[in-house]
């Protein structure tokens, strides 16, 4: 297991940053950033305004924080800390590089193939076009399936790229081949 | 239209809907193949450790609705297939518990106890039998409390509740959740608390839409799918990932366990555990009937009840903990009874009281013409009342789920032994992948999936600080509505700022909803203690 802070530590700084944000939810973002205050008059009838509801989960939010301050010592299996927020941004950094080689694997193939065929196609044009549409979510969907397999196991191998190459294969055949109004990533985007 | 009309239309829409196929010249409606699906899948889903029934519900809706459609003829289908998911996990979960040690969901870790000490002892089969013939009881007793039930709330709550009391129930239905789940009720209030501000990002009534900060991808708000597939699936994929990833070593499967012996059930043996699948399918409805309290905490008390009786009424036999048959019947019949009884409130109120009943609303959301709640049970006589018809429609699924249950599922339950053998880091990334596949294919752009990230990044702290996404969810789910009924109290009585103390059902139940919480802070000082 990963290594914790102890829990009434992180119960504190829990509810710190549950009252912090309730407060500046309550006291400045709702009130600021709505439309209309909590209670509103409008041709002499009074109505419940949009700043209303807003104010009121901050105030549940500040309430919980406040009992979570009070009972911080309880028995509680919670814990976080720098060892899983660590793993948690190396896990982010692996879903933006997935996601970044979804948005542009099929773009930058494109405009390979424009430099050698010297065509001028774009990828919005492609973006319907087997097997340009699948490069993009087969780029990035193997990508994030092996290298996680591979974090877990401690090293590549090659039996995490061939799973990751068979199931981003299968989710496209389940996903795209059978329903024309299904749009795999990023083709919604381009 | 009687009600008696209406209960056979429900059916005839369940077995005389879209034709998939005929057999000897007798169609085969869709909804009933949809159904079968489900169950077998739900099975299959539940016996595999890191899967649950939410998470099958959550992959696959996306997919039903491209393939039956935004119509109310895809009601049927689509919530019958989750239907038959939800039961089957239920069923599915005991399989790992019993052959491996390892429960194929929270709820059947209980079974583990008695489950695997049988299976060691060579009785593996006769322990999937016991787990099954509870289980398919459990169920079966729960889906008749709430067939009988949830009309008579519904129309009581017709009846009786006007606006202010509306509110009044659902600010109730919050509290009550916020205190029972988990153990500490200050985080239940966090959570729900959260639920409630992402419920309101880019909403509102007036032009601007609030806590929008001036941009549109923000002025949008955020889409239901994206948020609750982030903080249910993607949380619990996050930190079930980090788990591995500190473990560093692959799940391995263990070996099998040689059998032997009489592995038949016999009379004496359904004789021998009925009481105590009676007394814990009791107590798993009345449990699975209170919004938010889930069927982990209905099996710990069904085994503990039926441990308490079975040492009391027969001390000569094998204790629980030990291999005893009564053990897997105590627990599996009560984590099985709580599936039916949720629905109670969701149908009678439109108040999700668990995941796989989150999903079923999300469904109903996503298709229309089925907006759960008591104005399903309007018994027009004039005009026929659709929404009834899909909701008599979905009570003979569910029955229809049963028994394929008891016919069928003993045997697929065996089969599905074979699920544990898919080591958990290869099926989690998988999973992560197929979520966020799920989640684009209904919005259609990537910044979809990355709130789903962050979603994701919520839940897995939420998990990790000890604080249940599900208040969150059912908060982010009720928000709305919450705010719509009580601008309409609020302006039906004219603007009264007290109208949530001024009818006596009302301060009740707003009285309630502060003693719940006030009792519930007791909690954590009492274990301290």
């Amino acid at each position: 297991m990963s290594p914790r802070l102890p829990s009434a530590r992180t119960n504190l700084y829990l509810s710190l940053g549950s009252i912090g944000f309730a407060l500046v939810l309550g006291l400045v973002w709702a009130p600021l950033d709505s439309g209309t205050g909590l209670i509103e008059t409008v041709r002499r009838q009074v109505t419940i305004g949009d700043a209303l509801a807003p104010t009121l989960a901050a105030g549940m939010i500040g309430l919980g924080g406040v009992l979570v301050l009070a009972q911080r010592r309880a028995p509680d299996p919670g814990g976080l800390g720098p060892a899983n927020l660590g793993f948690l941004l190396r896990f982010l950094a692996v879903i933006a590089v997935a996601f970044a080689l979804m948005r542009w694997t099929g773009p930058v193939a494109v405009t390979l193939a424009n430099v050698a065929v010297a065509d001028d196609l774009t990828y919005r044009a492609l973006r319907d076009t087997a097997p340009w549409k699948y490069l993009g979510f087969f780029a990035g969907g193997s990508f994030l399936i092996a290298t996680l397999i591979s974090a877990v196991e401690g090293r590549p191998t090659l039996r995490a790229v061939l799973i990751a190459a068979a199931t981003t294969l299968a989710l496209i055949a389940v996903y795209d081949l059978p329903f024309d109004d299904l749009l795999l990533p990023p083709n919604g985007d381009v | 239209m009687g009600v008696l009309d209406y209960i056979w239309l429900g059916i005839l829409a369940v077995f005389q809907g879209p034709e998939i196929f005929s057999v000897a010249g007798f169609g085969i409606s869709v909804t009933l193949v949809m159904i079968l699906s489900g169950f077998l899948m739900g099975i299959l889903v539940g016996a595999t450790p890191g899967l649950a029934g939410p998470m099958a519900m959550a992959i696959s809706l996306p997919i039903l609705i491209s393939i039956f459609g935004f119509t109310p003829d895809a009601l049927l289908p689509v919530m019958g297939f989750l239907i038959g998911v939800m039961k089957g996990a239920t069923v599915g979960g005991a399989v790992p518990a019993i052959l491996f040690n390892t429960p194929g969901t929270p709820d059947a870790y209980m079974t583990t106890l008695d489950g695997h000490p049988m299976a060691k002892a060579g009785q593996a089969r006769k322990a999937l039998k016991i787990a099954h013939v509870s289980s398919a009881s459990g169920d079966t007793f729960s889906d008749v409390v709430l067939i009988l039930c949830a009309p008579f709330l519904a129309v009581l709550v017709e009846a009786y509740l006007d606006l202010p009391e509306k509110t009044a129930l659902l600010i109730l239905s919050l509290a009550f959740i916020a205190s029972v789940i988990g153990g500490s009720v200050g985080k239940g209030l966090i959570s729900m608390g959260l639920g409630l501000f992402v419920a309101y990002v880019g909403t509102g009534e007036d032009f601007y839409p609030r806590l929008s900060l001036g941009t549109q991808t923000l002025a949008q708000g955020f889409p239901v799918a994206t948020a609750i597939l982030g903080v249910l699936i993607l949380g619990e994929v996050f930190k079930a990932l980090e788990d591995l990833w500190w473990d560093r070593r692959a799940a391995r499967p263990p070996a099998e366990l040689v059998q032997s012996g009489d592995q038949r059930l016999h009379w004496a043996d359904i004789r021998r555990i009925a009481p105590y699948i009676g007394r814990s399918a009791v107590i798993g409805t009345a449990i699975g009937a209170l919004p938010g309290i889930g069927s982990t905490l209905a099996a710990t008390l069904g085994y503990a009840s039926g441990a308490r009786v079975h040492a009391r009424t027969r001390p000569g036999e094998r204790p629980f903990g030990q291999g005893a048959p009564e053990g897997i019947a105590a627990t599996e019949a009560a984590n099985s009874s709580v599936s039916g009884a949720n629905l109670i409130p969701v149908l009678s109120l439109g108040i999700p009281g668990n995941a796989a009943a989150v999903f079923l609303i999300l469904a109903a959301e996503s298709i229309g013409g089925f907006n759960p709640g008591p104005s399903v049970f309007k018994f027009t006589a004039d005009a026929v009342n659709p929404e009834l018809v899909v909701a008599f429609g979905l009570f003979t699924a569910m029955m229809l789920a049963n028994l394929l249950n008891w016919t069928i599922g003993g045997v697929f339950m065996r089969v599905a032994g074979v699920m544990i053998r898919i080591p958990k880091h290869i099926l989690l990334p998988v999973v992560l992948l197929l979520t966020l596949t799920a989640i684009y294919v209904q919005e259609a752009r990537m910044s979809a999936m990355w709130f789903a990230v962050g979603f994701g990044v919520l839940g897995y702290g939420m998990r990790r600080l000890g604080i249940s996404p599900l208040p969150f969810v059912i908060a982010f789910i009720l928000g709305g509505k919450l705010e719509d009924t009580a601008r309409q109290a609020f302006a039906a009585t004219g603007g009264d700022v007290w109208f949530l103390f001024t009818s006596p059902v009302a301060a009740v139940f707003i009285a309630l909803a502060v003693a719940v919480v006030v009792l519930s802070l007791r909690r954590p000082l009492e274990a301290k203690a």
